[in-house]
């Protein structure tokens, strides 16, 4: 097989040994690879009712046919397996090396199943492929465990080519909103796969491989890519300069940065926290994933703000948002320093800033007693976001309640309503009353509140649209769709999508001739766009059989029926319910949101 | 004679140029480790280096290199496919890797893919006629 490397790990961690499966070609070819197998192996292997957190759940690592290969942004490893935040079907994906370093070893995924007894490391280089002990990793930081890990290889040479993926004591600790770090800095971030990790005992896994990835027409390949960076602002555009933080900026010029728990879309404090604020007081260097032509990564290091000292990479632009904007903080260090403490104890940063953002809120609306949290939680109050964080990952006084997200966390409090949740999974920054489209996006995602699952907010606002046209429902169902079914595509290609909206190559003719020329599978335009509603199909099914249904396919109360907005904004709510039965009826679903058998005829899933 | 000029600031890790060098070599595959440049990712580090010629014996003395605060392996930032390290030859045999500069007449590929500049092809002759130039000034002005 060309593009795919043909081979997966099927790891028994229960029984503590494995096998080596050939992939299916035909399956391959249906779903794509990364997001779509990885889903379609869920759901053809699991019950979708199981308990997220126990044996029966599996925890796919899969990668597409792009990984590894020299494509623009071909770096996507995609974890799969059933949430614990949201008892949806999950699908973070991460960038780095770890991705390419699986396929280069010469495998395309691995399948964790069961528990293992004691606490284990998966190791493999190449054809070596160990279960080993992990007592003495256990507890360790996520910084800490690479560290150890490198130092155990010995060899300076091999290690410096190993990459690790591993979680922190959060994920150990079951926090719902754990995250898998990979290449210390890279995250398999939302929806829990830190937890799913941690509850089958599995600390980390170790990949180091020295073979190819090979492609069916390397000429043509290389030309489809060359034709994609040149499309590329020269050193990436202002995404390149400035970081992920660049977007922000838009969001900031537009007034839709969640504030304050969502109730404002204007942080007066955005100024200290945003791009420039970064780039002049800690940047050390800009940094790039594998084959990324827009290096969008931030190496910083805070060294001289007593408390807040830290090193790291990231500095992700919905980690500000949210840390930063939404819970009132517009001191940089401290939100620097609890997106570190995120990404050293393992956790989502976003799920962390939205659920510390309905704490503050919760507490200054008198629900949330001072003497449970231990601070006067504020909005604003730097210190405690800080220290607040730390105790979420080690699930300490009142990071137990926080460690649950803040959908179980306001429930208990009465107040589920101050969760800015949808499917319990917190939502990105863009507020839903201004882009109504966005909200359309939150409120059908298949894994809870997500951005990236179609980025409607690229065309309904920053690239060729208008405050007007975001305020618009007509068109945006089909917008959604059309971005759901391309961004299913690129998720199981193995590509980022940062790389391909900036270079505006993520339509899919373009996407096409990278997957044709990659793999000579066979692959047509309408085939491609066919297997991008085929993925996103397969993730409903997998969700109305758990039992999350249409109902659930909704945006928080308030943003539903509460204004909560100032200038071209004013007066606006999200106004769902002129798009959600639009978008059922496009997508050939019935009134409650359940495909009906002919679609799924037409998809090849009845 | 042209040259390809490596700017340490400007990489940002991304290896690319690995991966096209791979692929410009050998047929429809992509394989870092057949690359016949590296780029080493070390902390807050990046650095890319292009292979030299083959050497049959390592070093009997080696230094250390500190630049701008931060200590090198002497054997990394060196060009030679050597006994000393697993670098710059075909994986699981000792065939050196030489940078051949894609060819004849050279097209180096990985400046192509570098986005940021980090590789730039230079122009030997033009170095030596900026610097003959300063002297020249220089002279004037002395
Ligand atoms: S392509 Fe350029 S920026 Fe990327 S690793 Fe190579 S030298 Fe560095
Ligand atoms: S790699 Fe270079 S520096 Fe190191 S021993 Fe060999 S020739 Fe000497
Ligand atoms: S010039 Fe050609 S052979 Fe030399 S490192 Fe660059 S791509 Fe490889």
């Amino acid at each position: 097989m060309d593009g795919w490397v043909g081979r997966i790990i099927r790891v028994d961690l229960s029984r503590g040994d494995f096998a080596i499966e050939d992939l299916d070609p035909y399956q391959a070819m249906d779903y794509i690879g990364a997001r779509g197998l990885g889903t379609k192996i869920l759901y053809d292997e699991i019950d979708p009712k199981v308990d997220p957190l126990s044996p029966e759940n599996k925890l796919i690592f899969m990668n597409g046919p792009l990984t590894g290969t020299g494509a623009p942004g071909g770096n996507r490893l995609v974890a799969v397996t059933k949430s614990p935040l949201t008892g949806t079907v999950t699908c973070p994906n991460t960038g780095g090396h770890l991705g390419p370093e699986l396929k280069f070893a010469g495998y395309d995924g691995i399948i964790f199943e069961g528990k293992a007894p004691n606490p284990v490391y998966l190791w493999i280089n190449n054809d070596e492929i160990e279960i080993r002990p992990a007592e003495h990793l256990w507890g360790k930081t996520t910084n800490e465990t690479e560290d150890i890990i490198r130092a155990e290889i010995g060899d300076k040479w091999q290690a410096m080519d190993t990459h690790i993926a591993c979680i922190g004591p959060a994920g150990e600790r079951l926090v719902r909103i754990g995250a898998i770090m990979t290449d210390r800095n890279r995250v398999l971030g939302r929806g829990g796969a830190g937890a799913v990790m941690g509850s089958k005992n599995l600390k980390a896994v170790v990949v180091r491989g020295t073979g190819a990835v090979t492609v069916y027409d390397g000429q043509a390949f290389k030309e489809t890519a060359l034709a994609v960076l040149e499309k590329v602002p020269p050193g990436g555009g202002p995404v390149g300069e400035l970081g992920l933080l660049a977007i922000g900026e838009m969001g900031a010029l537009f007034s839709i940065l969640a504030t304050r728990n969502f109730q404002a879309s204007v942080f007066e404090g955005w100024g200290n926290i945003n791009m420039m604020a970064l780039k002049t007081q800690f940047l050390v260097r800009n940094r790039g994933c594998f084959a990324c032509c827009v290096p969008c990564a931030r190496v910083y290091r805070v060294d001289n703000v007593e408390g807040f000292e830290c090193a790291g990479e990231g500095a992700e632009f919905e980690t500000h948002a949210l840390l930063g904007a939404a819970c009132g903080v517009d001191n940089l260090p401290a939100v620097l320093k609890a997106g570190y403490i995120c990404n050293n104890l393992g956790m989502d940063t976003i799920s962390m800033g939205g659920t510390l953002a309905c704490a503050m809120e919760l507490y200054e609306r008198g629900y949330l007693p001072e003497k449970d949290v231990g601070y006067k939680l504020n909005f604003g109050n730097a210190q405690a976001l800080v220290e607040l964080v730390e105790k979420t990952g080690l699930r300490q006084d009142f990071g137990d309640v926080l460690a649950e997200g803040g959908y179980r966390m306001a429930e208990k409090y009465g107040h589920p309503e101050i969760s800015m949740t949808v499917k319990k999974q917190e939502i990105p920054t863009w507020h839903p009353q201004a882009v109504q489209g966005t909200g359309l996006e939150y409120a059908t995602s298949n894994r809870g509140g997500d951005h990236m699952k179609a980025f409607v907010l690229s065309e309904e606002l920053l690239s060729g649209g208008s405050p007007e046209t975001a305020l618009k429902t007509e068109g945006k169902a089909a917008m959604a769709i059309h971005g759901q079914h391309r961004n299913a595509v690129i998720d199981s290609a193995g590509l980022c999508t940062v790389i391909l909206a900036i270079a505006q190559s993520w339509d899919f003719e373009s996407l096409t001739s990278l997957l044709e020329t990659a793999t000579g599978a066979g692959y047509t335009q309408e085939s491609v766009e066919l297997a991008g509603e085929r993925i996103w199909n397969v993730e409903r099914l997998f969700n109305l059989a758990a039992g999350i249904t249409g109902k659930d396919d909704t945006l928080p109360k308030r943003i539903l029926e509460e204004p909560q907005l100032s200038g071209a904004w004013e007066g606006h709510v999200n106004r769902l319910g002129e798009m959600l039965p639009e978008f059922y009826r496009l997508r050939g679903w019935d009134e409650e949101g359940v495909p009906t058998q002919e679609k799924l005829q037409e998809l090849g899933l009845a | 004679m042209a040259k390809i000029k490596v700017d340490h600031t400007k990489c940002t890790g991304c290896r690319s140029c690995e991966l096209i060098c791979s692929l410009h070599h050998i047929d429809n595959t992509f394989n870092p480790k057949r690359a016949r440049i590296k780029v080493y990712i070390d902390g807050e580090h990046h650095y890319p280096v292009i292979a030299g010629p083959y050497t049959d014996a390592e070093c009997t003395a080696k230094n250390t290199v500190i630049i701008a605060g931060h200590e090198y392996d002497e054997c990394e930032l060196c060009r030679a496919s050597c006994p000393a390290k697993p670098v710059f030859k075909e994986p699981g045999e000792e065939i050196p890797l030489k940078c051949d500069f894609c060819g004849d007449p050279p097209d180096p590929q990985c400046i192509k893919v570098c986005v940021t500049e980090a590789l730039t092809l230079i122009e030997d002759t033009e170095d030596k006629e900026d610097k003959e130039d300063k002297e020249d000034k220089e002279d004037k002005e002395g």
